[in-house]
């Protein structure tokens, strides 16, 4: 009675295991909201950034019009604490 | 009537081997990953040193605790390996722990962040596992008849 119960547990988990997606769910959703993305951001390329701001490493507040005017490179990444 | 008992005392010969050796090997697999983690917990003191896990001080915390309760484990095994009948809580509870190991990789896989470094490795390892906690469930060798504690007057 266990055994079975066992059993089927067991392969309940390996069915599922092989039933995974092929891709997991991080992957998929980030691929699939940056293709979304797409078309919205190209409408911005030539004009000038919204207005943003940041909280660089020292927790001060960076506005993204104070530093019009001088050469700037934004990146963003996702941060993965390994 | 004859030949069946023959043949149903053959297969649990087989079967009471196959536990055996199902327990050795995982046994012994599980002691030598237990003392990589052990051991990497004190190269990571030495000054200087690299560490051998991708993994900051309480990692190697608690991978070296890991890595004593697998020893612990793989020495259980090794003892259910000598003794089946007797050991045969042990790979009831070692397959528990198979499940547990292999359902937290299938949800890691499913998540996403151990795809970029591990690629499919989780959900083979969660599938192996499967099968081996499903190998236990059925090579589990047979309870033994309770013998009962000794009365006063045997121990006497």
């Amino acid at each position: 009675m266990l055994r079975g119960l066992a059993t089927a547990v067991i392969l309940l988990f390996f069915a599922l295991d092989l039933a995974l997606p092929a891709t997991p769910v991080g992957v998929r959703g980030h691929e699939a909201r940056v293709r979304a993305a797409v078309p919205q951001a190209s409408t911005w390329l030539g004009h000038p950034l919204p207005s943003l701001s940041f909280e660089d490493l020292q927790g001060r507040e960076v506005h993204l019009a104070d530093l019009r005017g001088h050469p700037l490179l934004v990146t963003f990444e996702r941060s993965v604490d390994w | 009537m004859r030949r069946s008992r023959g043949r149903r005392k053959l297969v649990a010969m087989h079967r009471a081997t196959s536990f055996r050796w199902l327990c050795r090997v995982l046994g012994a697999v599980w002691i030598m990953l237990g003392l990589v983690l052990f051991v990497s917990f004190f190269a990571y003191q030495r000054p200087g040193s690299q560490a051998l896990l991708p993994t900051g001080p309480w990692g190697h915390y608690f991978a070296a605790m890991a890595g004593c309760a697998l020893v612990a484990w793989g020495g259980t095994l090794f003892a259910a390996a000598r003794e089946p009948a007797l050991g045969r809580g042990v790979g009831t509870a070692t397959a528990v722990g198979l499940v547990g190991m292999a359902l937290y990789r299938m949800a890691g896989w499913v998540v996403g962040d151990y795809y970029a470094v591990a690629g499919d490795t989780l959900r083979v390892e969660a599938g192996i596992f499967l099968l081996i906690a499903l190998a236990l469930v059925w090579l589990r060798p047979p309870r033994l008849p309770s013998l009962g504690s000794p009365t006063s007057e045997e121990v006497a």
